[in-house]
């Protein structure tokens, strides 16, 4: 039997029914004998089942036939499951992860798809996952993968990063089709960090789009956040070539640049003057950011870690300056080298 | 020890040695069996040949050294023939075996019985005639026992011991410690272990008697070829499957820098993990290996000094003459023990808690607790692709985590003692004087400028010690019971606190001479080699104003090693 085969043959559990869970639950099924995808939404289960598409978030896409979806735990993980993909919001993700620990055996890959830590402690979702689950073998994946992009087939690609060859031979055998390519890579810190920091930048991104500003602000905005990004994530024992890759750059560029992106719409709403809980409410999905640039911000503040655009995305969803004056303060700061820390 | 553990583990070894060497070189052939043999064996005669060009041999290791000869002489004339007329398979598995039969021990029981007996009646005569306590009345005794602290998992350790096999990883300072260790086993009532001694302690006949007979066997740093390398791995792999408790020094050699061991040889530490995957795929009803981590504090370092010189060497890239031959020389053991004996100085032994293959706390039973306190089958995380199955990329991966438990057990398991303290204090104090200088600098200070006011110390070094029992109530570290209260054993008539007095005295006490002196109300450092090397006991826990890297991960932004967090 081929290596690859193995994983064709292999039962795969997708938790969580967002968009991305939802997507990716699609390129699965092409590639594997039964996929079952988990909703805590026993109506959203019936309804999905029923009309065999996401109705909530993702209209437009048919479910593949392959897919289950369940609600009952001892109904998805029945008979054998040898892959877990998790796509659930960082929020509760160690208490979700407790519910699910039982379930588990130890053997199962296990991949995430959250681009969010955990609040005080700062912990990577792979390190959660690591705690709370009897499982070794964990990877994520990650990079420029806007849901409804890559549900029309549009050509995308992603970058699935694990310590362990086998969960990133699971992920490229499984996630890959002519119009999805999947890299690998051992940076699993720097994957991570990548994509929780970049969601921050697309906040920012989308509060200046708001002011219709041209190119060189954005430029300007996406470069220097590239910095930040790359410099907090190489000290939390990332690597660079990450940040230039594609669950950093790539995975920036696409989030600053589209309303697809949900963090992006946050930033736009709050420039025109709206409040958080108002914006969050009717966004349909998690703004992983907002809780990010809280995070991370205050990890800054306690370090005196000089974090000017986080800072100013904070300030700004607290609602304690406007757009023009975040960028005044970002703009006035002292000059130095762009080299320099 | 119990009688029913005397026909088990290494009890055994003798009969089983023959079948074990016979695994050995069959499991190294088959490694290499997919590759040319050819490049391996010019690859091994190139290497051996330079190795033998420098090696030098006495009286006792001369022998050793013709058969070495012979056995490359054969191997180029072998190899100079076509692989038709001269077996490359079969030179292979002779050089192999050449090795195998090298590192492979022995054990006598009837020696071991002597010496069990001799060596703790020997270790107590000579405590007792250094004591002062000999001026005491007859029959007032004092046994080496009481001098040696062993706290920790000493249940858990036994208890395992019967379940399956021990993997020992001390921290390692001193050429005293595998005595040390070898005495302490046997104090807890466990059978002997097997261990690897570097070649050179062979060259003395009567160590080399002692150790081929009681289990140990040979490690030969000088030869790097793979060959080797692989045949001394299979070595211990068959060990550990055979049941036979062994000890690795993790670190590899000694801590150059004073320092607990925050980097780890992976290579042997990897083969519990073969032992206990070849166990379960040959259906062995214990096959299990259990890691237990051992933390050993000194007062005082015998070789301190020149393994201080050779890390500054090293590390700083400057010219240092290195002082003497790096070498076991008995008269220095001796000189150690009985200085040992004849002070009051205790030592400090923690048990940590036992780990398995792959860095989980196992509970008494033997059994893997996850990190979310569940129970683990270790056999799911060995299945790769649906089969139980070694895997080298995913154990490599393994073997690293392990090894950063390890280091992470180290650090907590290790007791600091006051001589730790107060090396730390006062040289942390000289380096916030002059924060400019690099620590060379700091290390070549005058006299004048290593000196601070008594006072100044005494404030700065209990503000360290209510430092240390924050951090031991983290968990974070360990203190021994004087600086935990105070206290000290040395303090007698002293302005100073108890536990600055005994710290002060207890600090290199051995060494020729002292590491701080005290006059009038002036502190100074007499060795700034020696008082950085005893500091740096402390080093790797965060508690220094200077950046440092190494120690296990203690906050986020561990690796900032261009100082962006800083």
């Amino acid at each position: 039997m081929m290596k690859k085969d193995f994983w064709h043959n292999s039962k795969v559990v997708v938790i969580g029914s967002g968009s991305w869970g939802t997507v990716l639950a699609n390129l699965v099924a092409r590639n594997s004998v039964e996929t079952r995808l988990w909703s805590r939404d026993e109506e959203q289960v019936r309804a999905m089942n029923a009309t065999r598409v996401n109705a909530k978030y993702l209209p437009n896409t048919p479910l593949h036939e392959r897919i289950q979806v369940v609600h009952s735990l001892d109904r998805l993980f029945e008979g054998g499951v040898r892959v877990v993909i998790w796509a659930l919001p960082s929020s509760a993700c160690r208490e979700q992860a407790k519910q699910f620990a039982r379930y588990l055996t130890g053997d199962e890959i296990v991949i995430h798809a959250t681009k969010g830590v955990e609040p005080v402690t700062l912990k990577r979702v792979s390190e959660i996952l690591k705690e709370e689950l009897p499982c070794a073998r964990i990877g994520v994946i990650s990079g420029p993968n806007l849901a409804q992009e890559v549900a029309r087939g549009d050509p995308s690609a992603a970058v699935v990063a694990s310590r362990f060859d086998e969960v990133i031979e699971c992920g490229q055998v499984l996630f890959t089709n002519d119009n999805f390519r999947v890299y690998g890579s051992y940076d699993v810190i720097g994957v991570e960090w990548a994509g929780a920091l970049k969601n921050v930048l697309a906040i920012a991104s989308g509060a200046l789009e708001s002011l219709g500003l041209g190119w060189n602000a954005k430029a300007l905005l996406i470069t220097r956040g590239l910095v930040e990004l790359a410099r907090f994530g190489m000290a939390m024992g990332g690597k660079e070539p990450t940040f230039l890759g594609l669950a950093g750059l790539g995975d920036l560029l696409a989030t600053s640049n589209s309303t697809l992106s949900r963090n992006y719409r946050v930033g736009m709403a709050i420039a025109k003057g709206e409040k958080l809980p108002d914006i969050l409410s009717r966004l349909g999905g998690t703004a992983e950011g907002v809780k990010t640039a809280t995070t991370v911000r205050e990890f800054a503040v306690a370090r005196g870690i000089p974090m000017p655009i986080t800072e100013g995305v904070y300030q700004l969803l607290q609602g304690n300056v406007q757009v023009g004056e975040a960028i005044r303060v970002l703009m006035t700061r002292p000059l130095k080298s762009e080299w320099s820390t | 020890m119990e009688p029913e553990l005397r026909d088990r583990g290494i009890f055994r070894l003798n009969a089983v040695r023959p079948n074990l060497i016979d695994d050995v070189v069959a499991r190294t052939t088959a490694e290499f069996a997919g590759k040319p043999a050819e490049n391996q064996l010019s690859e091994t005669l190139y290497l051996e040949r330079r190795r033998l060009r420098n090696f030098h041999p006495t009286v006792f290791t001369k022998g050793r050294k013709d058969r070495d000869l012979r056995l490359y002489n054969d191997l180029q004339k072998g190899l100079l023939r076509s692989p038709g007329e001269a077996d490359r398979g079969a030179m292979l598995e002779r050089v192999t075996r050449h090795f195998a039969e090298e590192i492979g021990g022995h054990f006598d029981p009837a020696i071991y019985r002597i010496a069990s007996h001799a060596v703790p009646w020997g270790f107590n005569w000579l405590l007792n005639a250094a004591s002062v306590r000999r001026f005491l009345p007859w029959g007032l005794t004092e046994s080496l026992e009481s001098r040696i602290n062993v706290h920790g998992e000493i249940d858990s350790l036994r208890a395992l011991s019967r379940r399956g096999t021990i993997l020992l990883v001390p921290t390692h300072q001193s050429n005293i410690d595998s005595v040390l260790i070898g005495y302490i086993i046997y104090l807890l009532g466990l059978p002997p272990f097997a261990y690897g001694a570097g070649l050179n302690l062979y060259s003395n006949p009567v160590l080399n008697f002692f150790m081929s007979n009681l289990g140990a066997y040979t490690v030969d740093r000088a030869k790097t070829n793979e060959i080797y390398k692989s045949t001394l791995k299979n070595y211990s792999i068959a060990l550990l499957q055979e049941g036979i408790h062994s000890i690795f020094f993790p670190g590899g050699g000694r801590s150059r820098s004073g320092a607990v061991e925050s980097k780890l040889k992976l290579g042997l530490l990897g083969t519990g993990l073969q032992a206990q995957i070849q166990g379960y795929q040959a259906g062995k009803p214990n096959p299990n290996v259990y890691v237990v981590p051992m933390v050993m504090s000194y007062h005082f370092v015998l070789e301190a000094a020149s393994l201080i010189e050779a890390y500054l060497a090293e590390s700083g890239g400057h010219r240092f003459i290195l002082a003497g031959d790096e070498s076991w020389q008995v008269s220095k053991v001796a000189r150690f023990f009985w200085k040992f004996f004849s002070s009051q100085a205790g030592l400090h032994v923690s048990i940590g808690r036992p780990l398995d293959v792959f860095g989980n706390f196992v509970d008494e039973e033997g059994r893997s607790i996850g990190p979310n306190g569940t129970l683990i089958d270790p056999k799911r995380w060995l299945m790769t692709r649906g089969e139980l199955c070694a895997d080298e990329q995913r154990d490599r991966e393994y073997t690293r985590e392990l090894g950063r438990k390890i280091v992470d057990r180290f650090h907590r398991e290790n007791v600091v003692l006051t001589s730790h303290a107060v090396a730390f204090a006062f040289f942390e104090m000289i380096r916030q004087k002059y924060p400019d200088f690099d620590l060379y600098r700091i290390l070549r200070l005058s006299h004048a400028q290593r000196s601070r006011p008594t006072d100044d110390f005494l404030s700065y070094a209990e503000g360290l010690r209510q430092r240390l029992i924050d951090a031991e109530k983290r968990g974070d570290l360990k203190l021994s019971d004087e600086l935990r209260s105070g206290s000290g054993a040395m303090s007698g008539p002293s302005p100073l606190p108890a536990w600055i007095a005994d710290g002060m005295a207890q600090l290199g006490l051995l060494h020729e001479s002292p590491v701080l002196e005290v006059s009038e109300d002036i502190i100074s450092a007499v060795d700034m080699n020696l008082l950085y090397y005893y500091r740096n006991r402390l080093s790797g826990y965060g508690l220094s104003i200077l950046a440092e890297t190494g120690g296990p991960r203690k906050s986020p932004g561990e690796h900032d090693e261009k100082g962006f967090l800083a």
